[in-house]
């Protein structure tokens, strides 16, 4: 079955954003103190995702596991939620919209990964099926996790900006990743084996970055006033461990999606005549 | 009055992550201070000065360890710790400390014929009163005028004396040096496990079982 192996990459893609969602709205909610019983929800969808992924990335059969499906759909719509309730929790602050609560409130991207998650899972669901019905599935996760990576490099800057850019290698997440996203972007619109040989380097730096990231946060950690041992403070306080992950996780769903697209091309002449090139006509 | 942080000892915190050996150190000497011992004023002002504290800032009869605000002063000014800034109508603060106190008790000789700490604490009070509003006659004090030594010397030394030490923080719920640990809950009315817990009308088993987990 061809798409099985991206199906169970886009698999693993979604369980590290889900992991990425869970332990990041853990410790963040805990600090949070749980002031609002809808806080607990990430836990749980996010617990539930990340179950269901794991599964997945090892499910090799040909179909659609509707349980898995549902879970993907509800992480979706929690997701979405989320924004929302972030946005909200923002703008309901003496300020409203500004930067000092965009820096200092419920940050307002984050639970868009737990979105990402449930629709790459989705997809992940979703090109298990025969070959007609992921017709267009290569395109649509590529859209999906380049808009993705790029949310992600937003809240980045966001935050690296508050940080103040005080370590150089804070400029990585905002430099590598959007070149990976255009490249990807641009495969999506004209599939090529060049575009797509440059998107899967850059996707891979991407990915690698997501691991960097963890260490350059522990570091970051270190760094702050009594150290990992002063860690109640500092876990918490400092750059959030969990959070670079989700490079990693946008990453490997673009590079399933490269190969998704690739094949499809090399498959189908056609496939050329796509909205994008019609456009560009 | 009833207490406010009810069973919160900030030295609870001393051992947790909350202090480094430097804030220790630093708190260890605060506590080690002999309320007794004066080596900078003698004994004539230091039981006056003993008074003009017990009135600006009373203690509650009870405390186990209450504030030595007299010592903590006297060590300030022994050991030449200045402010880095004084009000310049005001000479020096040991300097004015002695004429302060030696004037405080000229008028209090003066006006009631005897000694500042022997006179009752309402008489005390008035002779405070005088000083603050600037109505003091005796020629002790010289060209000092003891509306500003009342106010940018004699208040702020004793109040924040009587602030430096563990037990007013644990009066007011103050954790002590945030050195290493500070705060991560900063929103209003958020608490961090090792921040004192505040009483609540009709809570105060709550308030008490937060405190004693505070280190």
């Amino acid at each position: 079955m061809k798409g099985r192996r991206e199906a169970q990459q886009l698999n693993l893609s979604s369980a590290l954003l889900a992991l990425s969602v869970l332990a990041d709205s853990a410790v963040e909610h805990y600090r949070g103190s749980f002031h609002n019983r809808a806080m607990y929800t990430p836990l749980a969808v996010a617990g539930l995702t990340l179950g269901a992924s794991v599964l997945g990335t090892a499910d090799r059969r040909p179909r659609s596991h509707g349980v898995r499906d549902s879970i993907y759909a509800l992480a979706a719509v929690t997701g979405a939620a989320g924004l929302l309730y972030h946005g909200y929790n923002i703008t309901k602050r003496p300020g409203g919209l500004s930067w000092l609560n965009l820096f200092y409130a419920a940050p307002v991207g984050a639970p868009a990964a737990l979105l990402l998650a449930g629709l790459l899972g989705k997809g992940a669901e979703r090109v298990r099926l025969p070959s007609s019905a992921r017709r267009a599935a290569g395109r649509a996760l590529a859209t999906v996790s380049a808009v993705g990576i790029v949310g992600t490099v937003l809240e980045t800057a966001l935050l690296h900006f508050r940080g103040a850019y005080h370590n150089p290698a804070m400029v990585l997440p905002v430099s590598v990743p959007p070149v990976a996203a255009t490249l990807l972007g641009a495969a999506a619109c004209a599939p090529g084996r060049r575009v797509g040989r440059f998107a899967r380097w850059w996707l891979k730096a991407t990915a690698l970055l997501g691991f960097a990231g963890v260490g350059f946060h522990a570091y970051g950690v270190s760094r702050n006033m009594g150290g990992w041992r002063n860690w109640s403070q500092n876990v918490l306080n400092g750059p959030p461990l969990p959070a670079p992950p989700s490079y990693t996780g946008l990453a490997l769903a673009g590079l399933a999606a490269l190969g998704m697209m690739e094949r499809e091309t090399g498959a189908e002449p056609m496939w050329g005549r796509s909205q994008c090139d019609a456009r560009a006509h | 009055m009833s207490e406010r942080y009810p069973g919160y000892d900030v030295l609870a915190k001393r051992d947790s992550q909350s202090w480094n050996a430097q804030t220790r150190a630093v708190i260890d000497e605060r506590l080690a201070l002999d309320p007794e011992a004066h080596r900078f004023f003698n004994d004539v002002e230091w039981v006056t000065l003993l008074a003009v504290c017990a009135r600006i800032v009373p203690q509650p009869a009870e405390r186990a360890r209450p504030v030595p605000i007299a010592g903590l002063i006297d060590a300030k000014l022994f050991e030449k710790r200045g402010d880095g800034y004084r009000d310049a109508r005001l000479p020096p603060a040991p300097a004015a400390w002695r004429r302060a106190l030696e004037a405080l008790d000229a008028e209090s000789q003066a006006g009631y014929g005897v000694r500042f700490h022997e006179l009752q604490p309402l008489n005390q009070d008035d002779l405070l009163r005088a000083m603050q509003e600037g109505k003091t006659h005796h020629p002790a004090w010289g060209d000092m005028p003891a509306k500003v030594f009342f106010t940018k010397r004699l208040l702020h030394d004793i109040v924040t004396a009587y602030y430096s030490h563990p037990t007013a923080w644990n009066e007011i719920g103050f954790g002590g040096p945030a050195a290493p640990r500070g705060y991560v809950r900063m929103d209003f009315d958020r608490r961090d496990p090792w921040e004192a817990a505040e009483v609540h009308p009709g809570h105060e088993a709550e308030a008490r079982r937060d405190n004693a987990r505070v280190g």
